[in-house]
């Protein structure tokens, strides 16, 4: 493969969009209404992910229950077919994807009001159809989505986003090629505000730069929250008119 | 010849650091605690002995050196006294001190005595002291040679192990727990290296002794 | 780390009350880290940290093996950071499946591995078909919190004292020339990850760190087990002198501002300095101690500029 310019002079990256620009987002919620108490479909990109939500429900396990607080159980399933070329192992024990499951669960722990759900369990299932870069930050936007379809209660939404640093120019929503190609600093933030509550920075960054790349983030953090409320009221502005008809 | 350190780690009830020449093992003993249900047993204490290399990952070299352990130290613990119990036994390589591959005489002798101090110093019940010593058979002379240097070990025609159970305030040689012996010898050659082994054990015995004295000494200064 | 000690909720309490007015059970600031020592073995990469009361025993060692197919240039580097029952009766042998002892690898990984602080392109020896496999075997000895800091210290330490065994090539054949036969040669590091993590504790409710303003979030380097025990949140950096930050991870927890995790960047840089430092000092120490006769021998002499 030839060496990809990843970011062009006059300001272009690889899929034509600008630094500051996100990748097409379109989510939908109550998608597998039979299946879950509580689901989402999103893509970010060509990243295609469903989230499955049960509970609050009995835990399996006596073990499981914690009589102040509801357990929060994630499990990712990234498909052997998620990638261009179709990989042999599952990914189900490998560290990366055990890693992703804890730091995910530790994010929505403190996020989602477990105190009123005491004795039970909630169970998020991710499948990931299809990944093509940033596939931290939009699994954290899936299961948001889908928590909410669930009516779990939240404190607010938490929107992630990937952001990479091309020499000096921070570039917002990453796709694999240039995930690949440069260092990338994965956010998770909450509501409206400044507050992060993920934050992994993978490869090099330099200390002072730092600081112009989380700014980005929060940024295109917030537009994602915006585009998911916008979903969010129209989904449920459809269910209001059904509802009354 | 052996220097040791007892009580070196806090997370744990008992646990000892003990370095003999060039090898060094540290011990740590956990006990009695709540067993996993496999682990049960339902009249006596249950063991479980982990032996970490220094390099590399565990592999069936350590697995045979954890039941070599684990047979000496069933016979001496005082296991009718905890039942439904659990001791933890965990042995860490510092410094191996010989080749790996082809010797393990030297870790297990340190890990031995380990032991010893460390059930000790966690308090768990024993019948009896014990020590064990490691022995090398050079060519030619077939000259027994106690603690041998690597050099020695590569170069003898067999290495030997010896654990003694030790009785009367470290006096007397009581039973044999393991010989464990490698290489090529006769038979009165293997009755040398037993009755040289048995008085080495006592002479270790009485080493482990006298740390276990100051170790008593320094836990009770407050009675004055 | 261990999900089995429980600690009793007055003592809980007692733990965040002082915190909240500015103390530590162990008497220290904040931004205070424990007095790390590190003492180097007779052997190369030989190396023990200790923490306060957390103690780590890393030892580096070498083997010739065969290249991954995909990459003949490279030699193989592994960490290995298995936690034993000897670290405390929480930890299960054999089973490092639980979330902190995945954390604390994937970060060692990550700080030391993937950061590319080892120069593997130099383990190779004949290109394609033989190079160098180092290990880097990480011991827990005792555990009291700091285990990640601890472990990349000690990883690093190790590789920069670790010698591996000369070699000579000629055509397929290798030699090995002993430690007594010819002087081993250094491994090459390329830079020296630092991690430094720190603790989150959240004085006041969960809504007024989620909506307010205030930002009263305590943060404090360096925690002790019971502190890591009791933490809402935890943030690890890891950086080298060169000003960049190699990882930064911060797997959920407690929501921080922006602008106080790049604070905790910036105290974490003046850490990581006095570290790298430490660590230098200590290995020209230990070398020295080894070629007394160096000084001697050596031809150079005191010149007058």
């Amino acid at each position: 493969m030839s060496r990809l310019e990843v970011y062009s002079p006059e300001g272009l990256r690889l899929d034509g969009r600008r630094w500051n620009e996100l990748r097409r987002f379109q989510c939908s919620i109550n998608t597998h209404a039979n299946a879950a108490d509580g689901s989402s479909y999103l893509e970010q990109g060509n990243n295609k992910i469903i989230t499955l939500i049960s509970g609050p429900q009995e835990p399996k396990l006596r073990s499981q229950m914690n009589v102040n607080r509801a357990t929060l159980a994630i499990t990712v399933n990234i498909t052997k077919f998620s990638k261009m070329e179709r990989s042999k192992s599952s990914h189900k024990n490998e560290r990366r994807v055990l890693e992703m499951q804890t730091s995910l669960a530790r994010t929505f722990e403190k996020n989602v009001m477990l105190h009123l759900y005491p004795r039970t369990s909630i169970d998020v299932q991710v499948h990931v159809l299809q990944q093509d870069g940033g596939l931290m930050g939009s699994l954290i936007n899936g299961i948001t989505l889908a928590l909410i379809d669930a009516g779990i209660a939240m404190y607010d939404y938490i929107s992630g986003v990937t952001v990479g640093l091309y020499d000096t120019t921070p570039l917002l929503d990453l796709n694999s090629l240039e995930e690949n190609a440069m260092s990338s600093v994965t956010l998770g933030v909450v509501g409206k505000s400044e507050k992060l509550s993920l934050l992994l920075v993978e490869d090099k960054v330099p200390l002072d730069r730092l600081e112009s790349v989380l700014a980005i983030g929060i940024a295109g953090s917030h537009r994602i929250r915006e585009l998911m409320d916008e979903e969010l009221r129209k989904h449920g502005k459809k269910r209001l008119q059904n509802a009354s008809s | 010849m052996i220097e040791a350190q007892v009580s070196v780690l806090d997370q744990v009830d008992g646990s000892a650091q003990v370095t003999c020449g060039t090898t060094s093992v540290i011990c740590s003993v956990t006990g009695p605690i709540e067993p996993k249900a496999r682990q049960e047993l339902p009249s006596q204490l249950a063991l479980e002995v982990v032996v970490r290399p220094s390099k590399g990952v565990p592999n069936t070299r350590e697995k045979l050196m954890e039941d070599q352990i684990r047979g000496v130290l069933t016979p001496v613990l005082v296991r009718y006294l905890y039942p439904r119990q659990l001791c933890q036994v965990c042995f860490q390589i510092l410094e191996s001190g010989e080749p790996e591959q082809e010797h393990s005489v030297k870790e297990l002798n340190c890990c031995i005595n380990a032991a010893y101090l460390a059930l000790i110093d966690a308090g768990i019940a024993l019948k009896s002291s014990f020590s064990s010593v490691c022995m090398a058979v050079l060519p030619q002379s077939s000259e027994i040679v106690v603690n041998p240097v690597t050099q020695q070990l590569q170069q003898s025609n067999s290495t030997h192990l010896v654990a003694i159970q030790v009785g009367q305030g470290g006096q007397k040689a009581e039973s044999v727990l393991l010989a464990e012996s490698n290489g090529s010898f006769d038979q009165q050659l293997f009755l040398d290296v037993l009755s040289t082994g048995e008085k080495e054990c006592i002479k270790v015995a009485l080493e482990l002794r006298k740390i276990v004295e100051n170790k008593i000494q320094k836990d009770f200064v407050w009675r004055g | 780390m261990a999900k089995d000690i429980e600690i009793s909720t007055s003592e809980a309490k007692f733990l965040v009350e002082a915190l909240k007015q500015n103390q530590r059970l162990d008497g220290r600031g904040f931004d205070e880290l424990r007095d790390v020592k590190i003492e180097l073995g007779r052997d190369y990469g030989d190396v023990t940290v200790s923490m306060g009361k957390t103690r780590v025993h890393c030892r580096i060692s070498c083997e010739i093996t065969q290249p991954y197919e995909d990459r003949p240039f490279e030699g193989l580097f592994f960490i290995s950071t298995e936690i034993s029952p000897m670290a405390g009766p929480q930890f299960e042998n054999g089973n490092n499946t639980g979330e902190d002892e995945i954390m604390c690898a994937r970060i060692i990984e990550k700080a030391v591995r993937r950061s590319g602080a080892l120069d593997v392109e130099g383990l190779c020896i004949v290109a394609g078909s033989k190079c160098w496999a180092v290990r880097a075997d990480v011991h827990f000895l005792n555990c009291d919190g700091g285990f990640i800091d601890a472990s990349c210290i000690a990883v690093m330490t190790g590789l920069l004292h670790f010698k591996k065994p000369d070699i000579s090539v000629s055509g397929e054949q290798i030699t090995v020339h002993s430690i007594e036969e010819r002087e081993p040669v250094p491994l090459g590091v390329l830079h020296i990850p630092i991690c430094v993590s720190f603790s989150f504790f959240n004085p006041e409710d969960t809504e007024e760190n989620i909506k307010g303003d205030s930002n009263n979030e305590i943060a404090i380097i360096d925690a002790t087990l019971k502190e890591e025990l009791l933490r809402d949140g935890t943030l690890t950096v890891t950086l080298n002198k060169n000003r960049e930050v190699v990882q930064v991870s911060k797997a959920g927890g407690l929501p921080m501002d922006a602008l106080m995790l790049m604070d905790c960047c910036h105290k974490a840089y003046k850490i990581t300095e006095t570290l790298t430092e430490q660590i230098l000092s200590k290995l020209k120490e230990d070398s020295e101690g080894r070629n007394k006769y160096a000084a001697m021998l050596s031809s150079e002499n005191n010149r007058q500029m």
